[in-house]
């Protein structure tokens, strides 16, 4: 299922190396939705994560002549922009502020969504936005490495071997993470249930 | 259920991906993406510029991957012009053709001394050194001392030394 995705991502690079901008265009089209919203779940801010999506294209770009496809071209880029968010955050610290992109009309009809609502949990006692605000101030506790994991195995659903890679860290350190972040975010939403208007 | 478990904390995380933003945002990012590679192109000094186009001809034509064979065979030969060179170098020349020269004179003397034309008594006392003090082999202590006269080469017969 891959391999025709993996052979299209190595011909637009090779057409790249070659001096055609249009075939890295191709790239531009294909993986900004992606790594829009690795970015933006890693930064809780629009403006920012436009900013330095045009930068990880524009460093990829650059560097595109060094790549040599040892990795898939998929997972050379999410490590560009994983490294820049995670530098980036780190300059950034803690003065931000959120800015929120609307949930899409999609969501109405979301089988999970649906499922979720039905029962008898706090999230139906919680309006759509408030539960948003919610989770992204619990996501931004989190430490950025965390953050991370949790944007990529969860939102983005990749597997544990696909994050090891792009991190450059241990599958069980993958894993540790994750169990580490589920219970933190865990915390502060059982919070929540028990202070549903503060 | 009064408490978020993992499964649902993985579902709420899932249906943060309706988070989207602004409709045509993609499109534009693109051309956005465009405006800033000029913009940055044009703040770039000329030299700058110049050595990029260059890179960029390099890169095409693969030269490195063109050259790098003459290279090799380049450097191959000249290690071997430098090996060749202190092989056969002046003062190694002068002492193998020495210690040919003596090699030839001792031959031609031992053949002399052993040849059957002669009388052995002749050859006895033919008493011609094999190496003179002169041609520099003796030991440094020995350069005060008469020259000794090899004597071993003679070969040990039972005839009689006096012929009537």
């Amino acid at each position: 299922m891959n391999r025709p995705k993996a052979d299209e991502d190595r011909e637009l690079v090779a057409r790249t190396q070659a001096g055609d901008p249009h075939a890295f265009d191709e790239l531009v089209i294909k993986y900004s939705p992606r790594l829009y919203g690795l970015v933006y779940n890693m930064t809780a801010n629009h403006e920012d994560t436009n900013d330095l999506l045009q930068d990880v294209f524009a460093k990829a770009y650059k560097a595109i002549r060094g790549f040599r496809g040892k990795s898939s071209f998929y997972t050379w880029i999410h490590s560009i922009a994983v490294n820049m968010t995670l530098n980036f955050l780190k300059k950034r610290g803690r003065r931000f502020h959120m800015s929120l992109d609307d949930v899409d009309a999609g969501i109405q009809s979301d089988k999970e969504f649906l499922q979720l609502t039905a029962r008898s949990s706090p999230v139906r006692e919680a309006d759509l936005s408030e539960l948003q605000k919610r989770l992204n101030e619990a996501m931004m506790k989190l430490s950025d490495e965390h953050r991370a994991v949790v944007t990529m195995f969860h939102i983005q659903g990749m597997p544990h071997a696909e994050i090891s890679k792009i991190l450059k860290v241990s599958e069980g350190t993958v894993r540790s993470r994750l169990f580490y972040a589920n219970r933190q975010l865990q915390n502060y939403l059982d919070e929540f249930r028990k202070n549903p208007v503060s | 259920m009064d408490e978020f478990d993992d499964k649902e904390i993985a579902t709420l995380l899932r249906l943060k991906r309706h988070e989207q933003p602004p409709p045509g945002y993609f499109e534009d990012f693109l051309h956005e993406f465009h405006r800033r590679q000029r913009d940055e192109l044009l703040r770039q000094p000329l030299w700058r510029i110049c050595l990029g186009r260059a890179n960029e001809f390099m890169f095409r034509l693969n030269l490195s991957r063109l050259t790098s064979y003459p290279a090799a065979v380049a450097a191959v030969l000249v290690c071997a012009a430098i090996v060749s060179v202190r092989v056969y170098q002046e003062p190694q020349r002068a002492n193998f053709a020495a210690r040919q020269q003596t090699t030839f004179n001792l031959s031609a003397e031992t053949e002399a001394g052993l040849s059957l034309a002669s009388p052995v008594a002749a050859r006895i006392f033919s008493t011609k050194p094999l190496r003179s003090s002169k041609s520099g082999h003796t030991h440094p202590r020995n350069s005060g001392t008469p020259p000794r006269y090899v004597l071993d080469s003679v070969p040990v017969s039972y005839e009689p030394t006096v012929r009537f």
